[in-house]
């Protein structure tokens, strides 16, 4: 059994891994000798986008010759601008498809070393229809459980399920406002379990509607629809958790 | 110059056979659905004097990501691991019928089942000497957490069952949970479920779907529940 708490981040990764934006601003103390207030710098939340597959791992094969890695790439670049603008801080475990890519435990070491505040796993597939959100299929802790000493590695997720369920729950009401059919879920999807932070596995699935020929997952403007949801409910859920810790820090005073 | 009798006749004959090709055309398209709907490849029940039984398969649907109990008549063997083989073969059959609403590629998929009783005990790696014989003896210790109980089937899976298997979180996961549905229904000691392609472990089955971890063997039937959209509508208007 591997321990998560004995896993040392290998520098070669760090190397190879560019973030593509900067980490999340730190909250500066006022200057003392400023005279005006100063409005108080948004904090930067930190995305964690996991496209699957890559390589020579080129995942299902998809309508009109495309593979589930090239739409994975795609959508996670959509989604990245999206998330940057909205300030968010954004990491993918990769921007390209290179030769040899990380495995599941080598993109979960990334994304528990890093702390994002959520992690996106992102796939695609020629089955069913709509969006597949899944999180983690672990049994939650229940509510008098102590938090544990040490993480396994396999089921290092189910302290953050109840978080991952919540979040899954905003993203997919945020895709049926988007009038995009959703599916809620649980499955064991690699690298879900092996993460600390709030995780969802996001699956695009042709969207079937009224016509006869069903919007394959190549489609840009159905990427691009889903990803303008996905960056709408994630906007919104940080908007909530800010309120909800000012709330909590102003409730002793 | 060609009497006009005989170019009449002549365009009449064409347009006979115009009639004829395009009957033909359509009558040969109309067979062909004809038999196409009948084209299942479930390999015919071989005569058998055990008794049919009612059995619940837990069969997937990928349009809605459910999993819903059918009941079915058919006979099965009464030896444990013969049964389960047969009862999955007939699981997965089922799904490589044209109408499947989990539709997989028909052949063979379950090579072997096996049951373990829990929990697994192993020779320790210490000997000590027995104390009435002074010969080296080895205790035996659980392998697993004591808290493991009942059995633990084994579902050896066919390679080119895996490889070939749609590829996508969803319909794999449906898939694993189906047999697992199924198991548990057939074989109420069974607890825990774990796979094998080719009698090797296998990290998923098409890519999406883990087969490293020990499944819980529970009632899988279930339908997905939409999200809650109280929360979100309020805040579109804001951001």
């Amino acid at each position: 059994m591997l321990i998560l708490c004995s896993f040392a981040f290998f520098p070669a990764q760090a190397q190879t891994l560019q973030p593509q934006t900067p980490p999340p601003a730190q909250t500066q103390p006022p200057a003392a000798s400023s005279a005006t207030p100063i409005a108080p710098k948004p904090t930067r939340t930190l995305i964690l986008l996991d496209p699957a597959h890559g390589g020579p791992d080129t995942g299902a094969h998809l309508s009109g010759n495309a593979s589930e890695k090239d739409i994975t790439l795609a959508f996670n670049n959509r989604l990245r601008a999206l998330l940057t603008t909205a300030n968010f801080a954004v990491i993918s475990t990769r921007t390209a498809d290179p030769g040899t890519v990380f495995t599941t435990d080598q993109r979960a070491e990334i994304a528990n070393h890093d702390h994002p505040a959520v992690c996106l796993i992102l796939h695609a597939t020629s089955s069913g229809s709509g969006i597949h959100l899944f999180t983690s299929a672990l049994t939650p802790p229940s509510a008098s459980a102590h938090p544990p000493h040490i993480l396994h590695w396999d089921t290092a997720q189910v302290s953050s399920i109840p978080a991952s369920l919540s979040l899954a729950n905003e993203i997919g009401a945020a895709l049926l406002n988007a009038k995009l059919p959703v599916i809620l879920g649980q499955a064991s999807v690699p690298p879900i379990d092996n993460l600390t932070c709030p995780a969802i596995a996001i699956e695009l699935a042709p969207l079937s509607g009224s016509g006869s020929t069903p919007t394959p997952v190549t489609n840009t403007d159905y990427q691009q629809h889903a990803a303008q949801a996905i960056a709408t409910a994630l906007t919104s859920w940080r908007n909530k958790t800010t309120a909800d810790k000012a709330t909590d820090g102003a409730a002793p005073q | 110059m060609i009497p006009r009798y005989q170019r009449v006749l002549f365009w009449s004959l064409i347009a006979g056979i115009c009639l004829m090709a395009a009957f033909l055309i359509h009558g040969c398209r109309q067979a062909h659905q004809r038999l196409t709907a009948f084209n299942d490849t479930t390999p015919i029940a071989a005569p058998t004097t055990a008794s049919t039984e009612e059995i619940t398969l837990d069969v997937a649907n990928d349009a809605d990501g459910s999993i819903s109990a059918n009941q079915q008549q058919f006979a099965l063997p009464q030896e444990p691991t013969l049964r389960a083989r047969a009862l999955l073969e007939h699981l997965l059959a089922e799904y490589a019928l044209p109408a499947s609403t989990h539709p997989l590629q028909s052949g063979p998929a379950v090579d072997d089942v096996f049951f373990v009783n829990l929990p697994i005990t192993t020779p320790a790696a210490a000997a000590s000497l027995s104390a009435a014989t002074g010969l080296q003896q080895n205790k035996a210790h659980p392998a697993r957490s004591a808290a493991s109980s009942g059995q633990l089937a084994v579902v050896d899976l066919h390679g080119s069952f895996a490889d070939n298997h749609p590829s996508g979180i969803q319909v794999e996961d449906l898939t694993v949970r189906s047999i697992i549905g199924t198991l548990h229904a057939a074989f109420p000691l069974v607890t825990e479920v774990r796979f094998l392609v080719n009698g090797q472990p296998r990290d998923t089955l098409n890519g999406h779907a883990s087969l490293k971890r020990t499944y819980p063997a529970i009632d899988t039937a279930t339908t997905p529940t939409p999200p809650e959209t109280g929360a979100t509508k309020q805040d579109d208007t804001h951001s």
